[in-house]
């Protein structure tokens, strides 16, 4: 009988169990994860609730920095934080398949093995659409010198946002607001970042920007049809690199859509 | 400001290498800016190129008189220049925003090569010292400035550039009358000689000021004179020698002046998918461990319109096909078309701990349709295939992939099948007396 331990779509309830399989020395065959609102039942299996704690994701975490690597670790803490609703399982059997190698460092590189396979492609897409982020993301100047921003991302990438924008603007206060999965990241100037979930904001405050505001979003709309070759036009490469599903939360494509 | 920015935007549109990579810098927490290895792409405009920099003319006040720059002398446009201040502001509030990844900084000669240098660096200077602005900056040293200029200048940026503009020094001569190869080469040269100096320097005192840390590019005009296909990737794998280049920037020819230098003005558009052949060219040579020679020569100089040099090249070694993916070298593995150096590396490493199928291969990122005619996954192909060229050659075109519309339409009527017209064979009557 196969036991399913379920979690809740974070990285936290993941890790938890993660760490219950784990700690009762489960094979491959007899275990998994599913996460609680994609849950499809299935026969023969018996559902386990996980408790989640902080303690039990950060044993795991470290257990996988120490035996996997910090590369491991990060091909994994992005495979958790896709829109897929059988990470969790790809992430379980990844590590249960990397104590069969003689060196477990080099678990990823087992493409051949479909778990290994799956967090490689859902860590691949997570770190894609993260770095689209970084550069596709746009922040207006609120009347109070807030840099906002709002994304409509398919995975939780904000965790991957933040250090990037902290490092770069340490001396601004700004916000990212992920609309799909309602979640902000707020920086103090001079501070580190803070993650906020399930608090009720008012958001109306996003509305009212600084006056200079205007005048750069329309120096910079310019900026972008100009520096197009008529000649060369193309937008079917357009679209290729910058799909639809981006252009919504971006200023320059504001009239094209 | 707006119609400054349009007109220096404009007249800085037509160079290429809009590439923000090459440097990895964090923050120091006390300004704004880091950079990333890879290079981050903010936008992309309608053209399909991404905008990734502030892309701009410092100014289009050019004393110089080149047959295919917008911006030359003897054009009737609308002259303008920034100040140091305002391309400082232009740069913070952008990336402040997050519309940029830094500042690309080019110039026609306003008074003289050290006036305009000086101004760059006046610039820069600000926008590094006093802005304190830590993200990417590309900018392009003018030929026949002072060295010395050039040195500083070196110092503040993250990549410089040098515009060969024409492959030969003879077209040079004809399209850009003031300037000269060795103008050109000289700062290349310089570049190249301190950038070598300061990483000897940066290994024994870790904090010395870098010196274009994301090494130098150039780029030349495609099109608008008859060198062959061949001349121009041998120029490009001996700028990669012995310059050391990073990169090497092909830009389709575009009509912007009437000369009677220049190439006669057609329907046709720019060159676009001879300048695609050659960037894939340039990728094989840079990554695939390829000779120009090997793609090109003398007897046929130019690139095959229908098959990228990759896949042309296969075509004409088959007798070295098909390659077996659990055992063949890496090197070989580059050499098979629709396997990309990333899925190699990626073969080479999960064949170590597995045996590899073609269903694995195509989650790595191989492409299958084009692959399968050269790969034997444990000895078996995909499906049974003959290895003959004409066979291979056959099916590969009915996939159709990629190519622009005229070629892909291209019936019986046209007779000169692998002999594309635009890549200027009849270059020669077209510009008539001049030649």
């Amino acid at each position: 009988m196969k036991t399913v331990y379920v979690c809740s779509d974070t990285i936290t309830g993941i890790f938890s169990a993660v760490y219950d399989a784990w700690k009762e020395k489960r094979s491959e065959e007899s275990c998994g994860i599913a996460l609680k609102n994609a849950l499809e039942q299935e026969l023969f299996c018996e559902y386990r609730q996980t408790e989640e704690t902080a303690s039990k994701a950060q044993a795991v975490e470290n257990m996988i920095k120490k035996h996997l690597g910090r590369r491991v670790y990060w091909d994994i803490y992005h495979a958790a934080l896709s829109e897929d609703g059988e990470k969790g399982d790809a992430i379980l059997g990844t590590m249960l398949a990397a104590r069969r190698l003689s060196d477990s460092t080099r678990i990823m590189e087992h493409l051949s093995h479909p778990k290994v396979e799956k967090v490689f492609e859902l860590s691949r897409s997570v770190g894609g659409e993260a770095h689209s982020y970084k550069g596709f993301l746009r922040f207006k100047e609120l009347v109070n010198g807030v840099l906002y921003s709002e994304i409509t991302p398919r995975n939780q990438v904000l965790t991957c946002l933040a250090p990037h924008f902290a490092d770069r603007l340490p001396l601004e206060n700004w916000m990212i607001y992920d609309k799909t999965h309602q979640m902000f990241v707020v920086h103090e100037a001079g501070k580190n970042w803070v993650l906020v979930w399930n608090e009720d904001f008012d958001r109306s405050f996003s509305m009212r920007v600084s006056d200079k505001e205007l005048e750069y979003a329309r120096l910079w709309k310019s900026f972008c049809k100009t520096i197009a070759i008529e000649s060369r036009t193309n937008p079917a490469c357009q679209l290729n690199h910058l799909p639809l599903r981006y252009r919504g939360d971006m200023p320059e494509m504001a009239n094209v859509l | 400001m707006y119609d400054k920015l349009n007109i220096l935007t404009d007249a800085a549109k037509y160079d290429v290498a809009c590439t923000s990579s090459g440097t990895a810098r964090k923050g120091d927490g006390t300004g704004m800016g880091s950079c990333e290895q890879t290079g981050i792409c903010h936008s992309f405009s309608a053209d399909g190129r991404c905008i990734s920099l502030l892309k701009i003319l410092f100014t289009n006040e050019c004393i110089y008189d080149c047959k295919y720059c917008i911006n030359r002398r003897s054009n009737d446009v609308v002259r303008t220049s920034f100040t140091p201040d305002e391309i400082c502001t232009l740069t913070m509030e952008f990336y402040r925003r997050n519309y940029i990844e830094g500042l690309f900084l080019s110039s026609g000669i306003l008074k003289s090569p050290d006036y305009t240098m000086e101004l760059i660096y006046a610039a820069l200077y600000k926008l590094r010292k006093e802005c304190n602005f830590q993200g990417y900056i590309h900018v392009k040293a003018i030929p026949g400035a002072d060295l010395g200029l050039v040195q500083q200048v070196g110092f503040l940026a993250d990549r410089m550039s040098v515009n060969l503009e024409l492959p030969t020094a003879d077209s040079l001569k004809l399209l850009a009358p003031h300037k000269t190869r060795k103008n050109i080469l000289t700062p290349m040269r310089l570049v190249q000689n301190k950038a070598a100096e300061n990483k000897n320097e940066l290994m024994l005192y870790r904090n010395a000021p870098r010196f274009v840390p994301a090494g130098q590019s150039t780029q030349m005009i495609i099109g608008a004179t008859p060198e062959t296909d061949y001349q121009i990737i041998q120029v490009a794998e001996s700028l990669y020698q012995r310059f050391e280049l990073k990169r090497v920037f092909y830009s389709a020819f575009v009509h912007v002046n009437e000369d009677k230098a220049l190439p006669a003005r057609t329907d046709e558009g720019p060159p676009l998918l001879r300048e695609h052949r050659l960037y894939q060219a340039d990728w094989l040579l840079r990554y695939y461990h390829f000779q120009a020679s090997e793609l090109l020569s003398e007897e046929n100089p130019n690139f095959n319109i229908m098959f990228d040099p990759k896949c042309n090249w296969a075509l004409k070694h088959l007798e070295q096909f098909p390659v077996e993916i659990n055992r063949a070298d890496y090197k070989m593995l580059l050499r098979v078309p629709g396997l990309g150096y990333k899925s190699a590396v990626r073969i080479v490493k999960a064949r170590r701990l597995g045996v590899l199928d073609f269903s694995d291969l195509k989650k790595m990122g191989v492409v299958l349709k084009r692959a399968m005619y050269f790969i034997t996954c444990s000895g078996k192909m995909m499906y049974p295939t003959k290895l003959d060229e004409d066979y291979i050659t056959r099916n590969l075109l009915s996939v159709k992939e990629k190519l622009p519309e005229e070629v892909r339409n291209m019936g019986y009527r046209q007779l000169s099948l692998f002999d594309d017209v635009r890549f200027g064979g009849n270059f020669g009557q077209k510009a008539g007396g001049v030649m």
